[in-house]
């Protein structure tokens, strides 16, 4: 059973083209990581979903609504959580969780116990009276969340949830999601953040407006384009970090250069040897140590996917 | 699920803005009532008190008793007495009087024979004097002359007896005061709206509406009602202060009148969500009010009346909500007039408001996409 399923769907805005032709599914009760550099049409694409654009032509359904003839059933069915807090920050946590609730047409009782149970969830109980706009960033981001999800929705778009917010906020927003998926409901998010596209169920990357690939993260990692037949990945160990990358980047045997907390990856030929490479830097005076192979990181998937697209 | 789904909760909602916001609405309620009183007392056209010089070159009785007579009219206030008609004309000049009498020096013994009754009188002519009257400002050059005026005497026309109906004093305050309640209104209200859906879209808030189930017409609707209500005290507030301050009594229902401002109200308020779904933001929505707002000033028939505005002007002023409510307040306060007099008017309001709250919410979806 799918939670959203695409075909064909396609926005032009004149003569540009923001979503050109995607096709793909999203299936109930997974993490569906929508990544893809800022521009590609992320933002279209969930704006048609959610009923807000209509598509220049293809079709989908979301929860098994056609987003185009049953656009007031898809917003019914849906939550949305947008990366710019936008409650009503004058209004307390509780007023703006009221009016959200009587919008989606809760009330009484009904209004009551949603609320009670919503707020048990994000555990925003102790901030009820204060004002939205005296909220922490993380503490905003949850009553987002608990907004979005007064209703009840099956499927809920998260778009970059966690821009600008402290790391242990940001562990806390995904935990609250891991729990959401974990009673069954769907999470479709976009994020500029690996960490995060690693936890995902599954991933589709959108680039120039089309999506380029599509499954889980080691899939990704898996896929022939990103690590091409006759090369290596090896990670390297370094004092001088800033130095060894510098003396590193522009060798002819540098397929690719990278610092990863204090270690190059470096992706080369399968027969470049780790000793060359050792000799190279201690050459340029940052010297490396302990060379290993690793396995390509999702950062390493999407950099290599961006830079071979961008050169056709 | 329907167009005004979400309307109460909206209209909650906005109450609650407004309850957080009180700086905001003790300047929504005191703004009417304070441009009432200024403008009030500053759009006056009854002059009185017109600075007069005389020159009396006769100095009898009959000349003094004259001099008195004027005095008494009110429109006049004696500033000083000159010995010649060249000093007269120099302090017009100057502008330190807008009136000069001159009184001739046979005033009193033509006078003395006009009264006197002897049948030469006549040959001789009745009393004169000349009058200098400043005409740069015609409203107070029409004034002075009223302080003039006696009745012809014309034994071949038929007698007129005029009955001035409704404002015997012919106060201008009587007239002025209701049409500046509806003008004053109508800027609070239309700039009260204007501002609501710019500020949701300028904080991001109706992002989150939008894909929400929530009905255009719900939004814009309960949008309006809290702010109608504010409308409605302001009406009753500005018509206490015409009382208190100008004197100014409702001659028909109070109730008939506070239920026929609904309908202006809400066309006014509609008015203002259509600039919202036209501005991008506050500062526009400022512009765009004062653009709309100060030039129905003039053309709401509160000013000049509408059967002098040339063709093209009156189609204009039969589009604006203020015009009927002009009619509807003048009627009510001055002639007392009752709802079957004033239909038209609430009709014209009702449709104006359906166009109006149609159109923005039309102007609304446009936005979305």
């Amino acid at each position: 059973m799918n939670a959203i399923q695409i075909n064909g769907l396609t926005r032009r805005f004149g003569s540009f083209t923001a979503v050109d032709n995607l096709s793909f599914n999203v299936a109930k009760g997974s993490i569906f990581g929508f990544l893809g550099p800022n521009g590609s049409g992320k933002s279209t694409c969930i704006r048609m979903l959610c009923g807000l654009l209509a598509p220049t032509s293809g079709t989908a359904t979301v929860n098994g609504y056609d987003i185009v003839r049953e656009s007031e059933q898809v917003k019914m069915s849906i939550g949305y959580m947008s990366q710019a807090f936008s409650l009503y920050r004058d209004l307390s946590v509780d007023e703006n969780l009221t009016f959200f609730g009587r919008v989606y047409g809760l009330k009484g009782d009904a209004l009551k116990k949603a609320k009670e149970e919503i707020v048990g969830l994000v555990g925003i109980g102790a901030y009820m009276d204060r004002r939205s706009g005296e909220l922490s960033g993380g503490w905003k981001q949850r009553l987002a969340l608990a907004a979005a999800l007064i209703h009840g929705p099956e499927l809920v778009f998260l778009d970059e949830p966690t821009a600008g917010i402290d790391p242990v906020a940001r562990r806390d927003l995904w935990d609250l999601l891991f729990e959401l998926a974990g009673k069954g409901k769907t999470l479709f998010v976009t994020t500029h953040y690996m960490d995060e596209a690693e936890r995902c169920s599954e991933i589709g990357y959108i680039y120039n407006s089309k999506l380029m690939v599509r499954g889980t993260p080691d899939e990704l990692k898996a896929l022939p384009d990103v690590s091409p037949a006759g090369t290596k990945r090896i990670s390297i160990g370094t004092h001088t970090p800033a130095a060894s990358l510098a003396a590193l980047r522009h060798q002819p045997f540098t397929l690719d250069a990278t610092l990863v907390e204090s270690e190059i990856h470096l992706m080369t030929q399968n027969e470049t040897l780790d000793e060359d490479v050792l000799r190279t830097m201690a050459d340029a005076g940052a010297p490396g140590h302990d060379p290993r192979p690793i396995a390509p990181s999702l950062e390493d998937v999407f950099v290599t996917l961006t830079r071979r697209l961008a050169k056709q | 699920m329907n167009a005004f789904n979400g309307m109460w909760a909206v209209a909650a909602k906005e109450l609650l803005h407004l309850k957080r916001d009180p700086a905001t609405l003790v300047i929504a309620l005191l703004i009417p009532v304070i441009q009432l009183t200024i403008f009030g007392f500053a759009i006056d056209f009854d002059v009185r008190h017109i600075s007069t010089v005389i020159v009396d070159l006769d100095r009898s009785t009959e000349s003094r008793s004259y001099v008195d007579s004027l005095r008494t009219t009110d429109y006049l206030q004696i500033k000083r007495y000159l010995t010649s008609p060249e000093e007269a004309e120099d302090a017009m000049r100057r502008g330190d009087a807008r009136v000069a009498v001159i009184i001739p020096p046979d005033f009193g013994r033509r006078a003395a024979l006009t009264s006197g009754a002897t049948p030469s009188a006549a040959a001789h002519g009745p009393a004169q004097v000349r009058v200098l009257i400043d005409g740069s400002d015609n409203q107070v050059a029409i004034r002075a002359r009223m302080a003039f005026l006696r009745p012809a005497v014309d034994p071949t026309l038929p007698e007129a007896r005029i009955n001035m109906l409704y404002n015997p004093d012919m106060k201008t305050t009587t007239f002025m005061i209701p049409g500046l309640i509806g003008v004053i209104l109508q800027l609070v209200t239309v700039a009260l709206t204007s501002f609501s859906l710019v500020r949701e879209r300028e904080q991001g808030t109706l992002e989150q509406l939008m894909v929400s189930p929530i009905g255009r017409l719900g939004l814009m609707v309960g949008k309006v009602i809290p702010y109608a209500l504010i409308g409605l005290v302001e009406v009753v507030s500005v018509l206490i202060m015409g009382r208190i301050v100008f004197d100014v009594h409702v001659a028909g229902s109070v109730a008939l009148l506070i239920l026929l401002s609904i309908p202006f109200i809400i066309a006014a308020l509609s008015l203002g969500l259509l600039i919202s779904t036209v501005a991008q933001n506050q500062a526009q929505a400022l512009q765009l009010t004062l653009l709309i707002t100060m030039p129905s000033i003039l053309m709401s028939g509160f000013m000049f009346p509408l059967d002098t505005m040339p063709g093209p002007l009156y189609m204009v002023s039969m589009a604006i909500p203020v015009t009927y409510f002009m009619q509807i307040l003048r009627g009510v306060v001055v002639r007392g007039a009752g709802f079957y007099d004033l239909w038209p008017s609430v009709l014209a309001l009702i449709v104006i408001s359906t166009i109006l709250l149609t159109v923005s919410t039309m102007r609304f979806r446009k936005t979305l996409a």
